[in-house]
């Protein structure tokens, strides 16, 4: 008869439960250090090495002009359910909408245009370059772009990180415009706040502008650059690749609503 | 010459390597062989640096490549090309370009100058009269005579087929194994093709190694395969469902 197996160290109870709070930390601490060093290895050859401008530019238009259908619809809903309900509870409270378009202009700004257009550009072309990327690492494209000199940050990351940055700007501002249009028809059709009285800008600041800008800009660097990530991190078969899909979309919305809490905190202490 | 020492490789709990020894001589046609999954490909991946060791070496022409930097694999995969499995041309690209790629990657050279070399090396598959036409336009077989094409730009010295073969008509199949062969011959090219299709391996290899359960179970000459009597490696060659390989 066999002598039953000594109890190693590493087996008790409090090591397992070391382990199980430990493991998912130092997993979700290696994910950030990767993402980390490959921002910075996309900001090294952006800035020292030749950039692929027709690359940029049909990337562009793929971030771009392929997301309008679903920006100007999406947006165009929020603004007239934000404006209705924000309306309808105004007018239970205080019954004078004068101030109803001042205060969605700054609320577009401050928050609502560049956190939701980031979150859709995260569901639609953060898979997308995900799922591109990784077809590519697991179909050995990217061993091959490797052995042919061609590195596949530069190659295939600094792109698409030019041109999410550049188009994440560019739908946030075409998202306020969508949003705004769509809530004043709204207020104009139900609750007869006229287009001039609803277009008033008196409230809006350099401040609002400028946590726009910061929050765009963030986006537009970190959803490129996770989505990036989870491609080339994928392993396997198509199985891998749908993994990298659902990874892209997960930490683009996590870092999308983690950066937005920071850049909210910091503009409200500097900003506004 | 190259020569892999106790190399070992895991992912995870797997562990696909277990302390592999191998050599492969100069100007010569290797052909390493075992089951799906076996760590073949993973194997002949950490020559040219896409895949690094957990332990042992890797000795290319006496410098140990094991800890090189991605920077100076450059220089290793200038003189060691790689035909993968899937062929791997860019879709965006004519074949001429896919051919002409790492010529203008690895060297500073014109697009005229890298054109013309490239249809040189088309010609030597035969496609050059089809130079301007995409990859999509082919078969599997087509695009893997271009893919020997653009690995043989650089006029490598050492060259690994990753399952060359696989997918393509028996004609094609054949073509490619005589390009292995005229490669061998002809320019003194040492090839390491992973395989297992049985009439490229007896057709085409000087050495056959098998790899099984993370260790090389055999390694020979064609003609050991043919009269060992290694349970698995009988079994692996003669293609039973049934004996004592662990699939």
């Amino acid at each position: 008869m066999s002598a039953p197996a000594a109890q190693t160290p590493s087996s008790g109870p409090m090591s397992r439960s070391l382990a199980a709070v430990g493991g998912p930390l130092l997993m979700i601490g290696g994910e950030l250090r990767d993402i980390f060093r490959m921002l910075f290895l996309t900001l090294y050859y952006l800035f020292r090495k030749p950039v692929r401008w027709r690359a940029v530019v049909e990337q562009g238009y793929e971030i771009g002009n392929r997301s309008l259908v679903f920006v100007t619809l999406v947006l165009g809903f929020l603004g007239m359910i934000l404006i209705y309900q924000s309306a309808y509870q105004a007018q239970q409270i205080v019954g004078d909408l004068q101030l109803l378009g001042a205060l969605f202009l700054q609320l577009l700004f401050r928050e609502f245009a560049p956190t939701i257009t980031a979150l859709m550009i995260a569901t639609r072309v953060g898979t997308g370059i995900a799922a591109e990327v990784g077809s590519m690492v697991v179909t050995e494209q990217v061993d091959a772009l490797r052995m042919n000199n061609a590195d596949p940050i530069q190659y295939l990351v600094v792109p698409r990180f030019v041109a999410g940055l550049v188009m994440t700007v560019v739908l946030s501002v075409f998202a306020v415009v969508v949003c705004f249009l769509a809530g004043m028809f709204v207020a104009d059709r139900l609750f007869d706040v006229s287009p001039t009285t609803f277009f008033n800008t008196t409230l809006l600041t350099w401040g609002d502008l400028i946590a726009f800008l910061m929050k765009a800009f963030a986006y537009g660097i970190a959803v490129p650059v996770i989505s990036a990530h989870a491609g080339l991190s994928a392993f396997g078969g198509s199985e891998g690749v749908g993994a990298a899909t659902t990874k892209a979309v997960v930490n683009c919305s996590l870092a999308v609503v983690f950066l937005d809490f920071l850049l909210s905190g910091f503009a409200f202490v500097f900003l506004f | 010459m190259i020569e892999f020492l106790k190399v070992r490789k895991s992912f995870g709990e797997k562990h696909v390597l277990r302390g592999v020894d191998l050599t492969v001589k100069a100007g010569e046609i290797m052909f390493i062989i075992g089951s799906s999954g076996a760590g073949k490909s993973v194997l002949v991946k950490h020559l040219v640096g896409l895949l690094r060791p957990d332990g042992g070496n890797i000795i290319l022409d006496g410098k140990d490549i094991t800890y090189l930097s991605e920077r100076d694999f450059y220089d290793v995969r200038k003189r060691c090309a790689m035909v993968f499995q899937n062929s791997t041309l860019f879709d965006s690209m004519t074949l001429l370009d896919n051919v002409a790629l790492p010529i203008r990657k690895h060297f500073s050279v014109s697009l005229e100058e890298a054109r013309r070399r490239a249809v040189e090396k088309l010609a030597l598959v035969g496609m050059e009269g089809q130079a301007d036409r995409y990859p999509a336009d082919f078969g599997d077989g087509m695009r893997k005579k271009v893919a020997i094409a653009r690995a043989l730009t650089l006029d490598p010295q050492f060259v690994i087929f990753d399952e060359p073969t696989t997918g393509i008509d028996p004609i094609s199949a054949a073509i490619v194994d005589n390009l292995i062969r005229d490669l061998s011959v002809n320019l003194g090219v040492t090839s390491i093709v992973v395989s297992h299709d049985l009439r490229s391996i007896f057709g085409v290899a000087d050495r056959i190694a098998m790899l099984y359960q993370g260790l090389f179970i055999l390694d020979g000459p064609p003609q050991l395969y043919r009269e060992t009597d290694h349970p698995i490696v009988r079994q692996f060659i003669d293609g039973q469902p049934d004996g004592p390989m662990e699939v």
